[in-house]
């Protein structure tokens, strides 16, 4: 890699992109145009919807037999019009002046109003009424229904309780106009009534009232409005950012080939690596200008209008989202280039680039969910990541965990997109307009080694976590068992088996399947029974959990609010685990990682074994389970043998939490720290347990301890 | 590193020696075998001609003399150089020109030929002298700052060959650059390929029109499927096929050569 050429060629390739006013048109000209006209259009929509609803006359069914005097008060308002009893059979007006019916005795959740709750005698009491109520609001000529209750002239006229009900329909917004309307002016009717008497009976003014307040919502609109900008802005960032790369990843790869111009680059002495460095710092600077000139936008728009947005963002906020889009931008900008030299023309490239940018699309769409907020989880989610953080920043700031967490999975993400682009620069037929073979890309490059690549292990990797995460989304309905057994053997064993058929990759020496030495059987018993204690005390000092963190891994081990049966849990907590997260981990990511060395190896794939644990104070914990288990695994050359560890510390955990005082005094799910005799204990037979491991007595060639590192 | 490009050869003796030499060169593209043991080699001021139908596998043959396709078995030399295990050093000293070539749509044949003169590693001040030294050559000077999508493609091809000769390559690999030419733009090259022979350049060039190889080419290499089927000059492959003329002899041998490989079939 010469950097003098990359740069020659970073700045050839920006001089003629920026000539492109295609190009320019994107990259600037968009976000210039779109920001205001997006600020400024929902909130006039707003504005003008709010100004449409107050215009608007309410139509108000008034149900029962109500006084000339109310009559007179609502009419005293030109917003209402009244009906008097549309919408309900004759037998349901009788029925309803008879008494037959019931005001609900509280109001009605959602879930109540769908289906009554048998049993409860309140219920249903005006069910009849409601559902007329509902056929009228399916129509134009009900906006709500003011339901007056037997009676109701009378106890106004006689100093009584006159009861009233509305029924609204809350989905439509004219509905919900109505009702406050009408709840305003049956407010302002109550007062008159008993203002009325009050001095009849000669009592004070205030006296029956006592209190009045009132809610003054006076800043509704603006918030509503600065909600949805909030909500919409990062997905527009990110994906205008993208839609900035878009073009100049074309003709930077599919536009060469068309003019035969790449062939005539390749002549050239260069490495391939040069030019795709070069083409990728054009593309990714080109994306960079994209989403300085969003930002930019974004910022003079809210600047010159911040009272009319309704959003509160400091220009601050903005220089802090240029920062979080450095690795996005990073990897839709590799991610693009990689595609795009697949394509034989520029018209092929377009289509593969659309494709790509709508799979982009769906899982950004996250970002516009309300709920979805920046986690452990998400934080390794790529591009939502960004898009959440982006989003917490708007909505006021993120907690530092998870930005950390954010940036580092959306570096590790843009290192891997920039993995692929170089391996597919690396493809002499790809680069001269034929198209190569996928599996041949994903293969490991040298065939004689039938082991995985560093890259196919962090693909691995990731992919294993993103359908974690999904699979977590869909799986927390179905109980805590089923969703960890689907998620350790759907999402873990599954894919790692099906990839490395997929790569005709060699299971017995990838997943270390050997048969281990007795004395390795023995070492990594004693690791099992005593490295679960001995680093959780050690992890506990230097981390102290939080409490929530404690409960939650609490509940976990119990499988749920109702303690499972211990050989359940031993089954879904210990075994599986085992089984699923070793093949994963101290198989097929810990032989990909083999290639950097064995301490490499072990340190990484405890790393990522960490990592996959989602929580920072998890992490400690099991990073260190982690180093004892590649450990293990590294000694004994026996995946086995770091199965049965994991699963003998497990299903220890497992154990304790069941048994009662034990865990008290072990100190293993309370905050405070186990004795130091007991951990220092245990680390001394974990010692003598990796102490005692043996690789197996028929040693393969290939895999000779390393004496070193 | 040293300067190949402006050191060269002519500073050590005896010409006139083997510039491009290529030895049982195989290409395989999956189960096709599109090249299948080419040996050739070029002389220091000397043209060969490429002959070959279309899909003999010309440009496959260029393409890994050039160095941008590995072939799948046999060695590249460039002045001794072996191109397989010193790409880069090769490479600086072959210039390649195809037919079917275009430039940077929106940068000027001068911004074009810079940016090729910075890739090949030569200084500025050289740079800019063999700019105005080519663009005289070949009467650039009218078009040599209006963005390249606006040339003709006689326009085109002239900046081509200037991007080609640029850096004064000792072995030039040519791929039917007359290609969509008018006389007028075929001029320029014929003459441009002459004007390279006198100054000791070896040239390698394919083609299809077998007029060109009979006033330009002082030895030439019959090919089909994947195999040189005959070399040498143009009165040794007369004689070989007993042709009166090279358009003859070329279909002689494809007969020849088709006969010959169903019979090993058989």
């Amino acid at each position: 890699m010469r950097f003098a050429i990359i740069w020659t060629i970073f700045r050839k390739e920006i001089t003629e992109a920026l000539r492109d006013r295609m190009t320019l048109m994107v990259v600037v000209g968009l976000p210039m145009l779109i920001y205001p006209l997006m600020v400024t259009g929902i909130t006039k929509l707003q504005r003008s919807q709010a100004a449409t609803e107050d215009k608007r006359v309410s139509k108000i069914v008034v149900w029962g037999d109500p006084p000339a005097s109310l009559v007179d008060w609502l009419h005293r308002t030109n917003h209402l019009e009244l009906s008097f009893n549309v919408g309900l059979s004759t037998a349901l007006q009788q029925d309803l002046a008879a008494g037959k019916f019931q005001p609900p005795a509280q109001s009605r959740a959602p879930a109540a109003q769908a289906q009554p709750v048998p049993g409860s005698t309140n219920a249903g009491a005006d069910e009849p009424l409601v559902n007329a109520a509902r056929n009228l609001f399916a129509g134009p000529n009900a906006d709500a229904v003011l339901v007056l209750w037997p009676g109701f002239a009378q106890a106004i006229s006689n100093d009584g309780l006159a009861r009233a009900t509305i029924y609204l329909d809350s989905v439509q917004p004219s509905s919900a106009k109505a009702e406050q309307r009408l709840a305003d002016q049956l407010a302002t009717f109550r007062k008159d009534l008993v203002e009325g008497r009050e001095r009849a009976h000669q009592l004070t003014q205030g006296f029956s009232i006592a209190l009045s307040s009132r809610a003054e919502d006076v800043a509704q609109l603006q918030r509503k409005t600065g909600r949805i900008l909030g909500m919409g802005l990062p997905f527009i960032l990110i994906m205008l950012s993208a839609t900035g790369a878009l073009y100049a990843a074309i003709d930077l790869t599919a536009g060469e080939k068309d003019r035969a111009t790449m062939q005539t680059l390749l002549c050239s002495p260069v490495h391939s690596l040069e030019i795709v460095a070069g083409k990728f710092l054009t593309v990714w600077c080109i994306s960079l200008i994209a989403a300085t000139a969003n930002s930019t936008s974004l910022g003079l728009t809210i600047g010159s209008a911040v009272a009319a947005s309704g959003l509160t963002l400091s220009p601050w906020t903005l220089l802090l989202v240029l920062p979080c889009l450095l690795p996005v931008t990073c990897t839709i900008s590799a991610l693009f280039l990689a595609v795009a030299v697949l394509a034989r023309d520029a018209k092929d490239a377009g289509n593969f680039l659309g494709a790509t940018l709508s799979v982009l699309v769906i899982p950004m769409g996250a970002t516009l969910v309300p709920g979805v907020e920046l986690n452990a989880w998400t934080s390794f989610v790529p591009l939502v990541n960004i898009g959440l953080l982006v989003k917490a920043l708007f909505a006021g700031g993120a907690k530092p965990e998870f930005v950390f967490l954010a940036l580092l999975g959306a570096a590790t993400y843009a290192l891997l997109a920039l993995v692929l682009a170089a391996r597919v620069f690396s493809q002499e037929q790809v680069l001269l307009g034929e198209r190569g073979g996928l599996r041949e890309m994903l293969r490991p490059s040298r065939r004689r080694e039938m082991s995985p690549t560093i890259t196919n292990a962090l693909v691995t990797f990731a992919a294993v976590l993103v359908a974690l995460f999904y699979g977590s989304l869909l799986l927390t309905k179905l109980g805590i068992i089923p969703a960890m057994l689907f998620s350790q053997y759907g999402l873990m064993l599954l894919p790692v088996i099906l990839i490395t058929i997929f790569l005709q990759l060699p299971p017995r020496s990838i997943f270390h399947l050997n048969r281990p030495h007795p004395r390795g059987v023995l070492g990594a018993a004693l690791v099992g029974v005593s490295a679960g204690v001995g680093v959780a005390g050690l992890a506990i000092r230097v981390l102290p959990p939080e409490e929530s963190v404690v409960r939650a891994l609490e509940k976990l081990l119990m499988l749920g609010d109702q303690p499972a049966p211990l050989w359940v849990a031993w089954l879904v907590l210990a075994i599986t685990p085992a089984l699923c997260e070793e093949t994963l981990f101290r198989g097929f990511i810990f032989s990909g990682l083999r290639r950097l060395g064995p301490v490499w190896a072990i340190v990484l794939s405890a790393l990522l074994f960490g990592v996959a644990h989602s929580s920072i104070y998890r992490l400690l914990p099991t990073f260190a389970l982690g180093l004892v288990l590649g450990f293990v695994l590294w000694r004994t050359r026996s995946i086995y043998c770091s199965m049965l560890v994991h699963a003998l510390n497990n299903g220890l955990m497992v154990t304790l939490v069941r048994a009662p005082g034990l865990p008290q005094k072990l100190g293993l799910d309370e905050v405070s720290a186990p004795p130091w005799s007991l951990t220092l204990a245990a680390l001394a037979v974990t010692i003598l347990g990796l102490a005692l491991l043996r690789p197996p007595r028929v040693a393969t060639s290939n895999q000779q301890p390393a004496t070193s590192n | 590193m040293v300067d190949f490009a402006s050191t060269g050869v002519q500073g050590q003796a005896a010409p006139p020696q083997v510039s491009l030499s290529a030895i049982g060169l195989v290409k395989r593209f999956g189960a096709l075998t599109a090249v299948d043991g080419v040996s050739l080699e070029v002389k220091a001021g000397e043209v060969v001609g490429l002959l070959g139908p279309n899909g003999a596998g010309k440009t496959t043959t260029l393409r890994m003399l050039v160095g941008i396709l590995t072939p799948s078995a046999g060695r590249v030399s460039i002045h001794g150089v072996d191109l397989q295990d010193n790409l880069l050093q090769a490479k600086r000293r072959i210039g390649f020109l195809s037919g079917d070539t275009q430039l940077y749509q929106r940068l000027t044949p001068r911004e074009v030929l810079r940016y090729f003169g910075r890739l090949y590693g030569l200084a500025a001040a050289q740079i800019d002298e063999r700019i105005q030294q080519l663009i005289r050559d070949l009467e650039i000077e009218p078009f040599a700052e209006r963005p390249c999508r606006t040339l003709s493609s006689g326009q085109k091809q002239r900046a081509n060959i200037a991007r080609a000769f640029l850096h004064q390559p000792d072995v030039l690999i040519l791929d039917e650059p007359t290609a969509a030419l008018d006389v007028v733009s075929g001029q320029f090259i014929t003459e441009a390929i002459r004007r390279e022979r006198a100054a000791g350049r070896a040239i390698l060039f394919s083609t299809h029109i077998m007029s060109e190889v009979e006033y330009l080419c002082d030895r030439i290499y019959l090919l089909h499927q994947g195999r040189i089927t005959d070399g040498g000059t143009l009165q040794e492959i007369l004689d070989h096929t007993g042709c009166r003329n090279l358009t003859d002899a070329f279909l002689y041998k494809l007969r020849e050569n088709a006969a010959s490989t169903s019979r090993a079939a058989d």
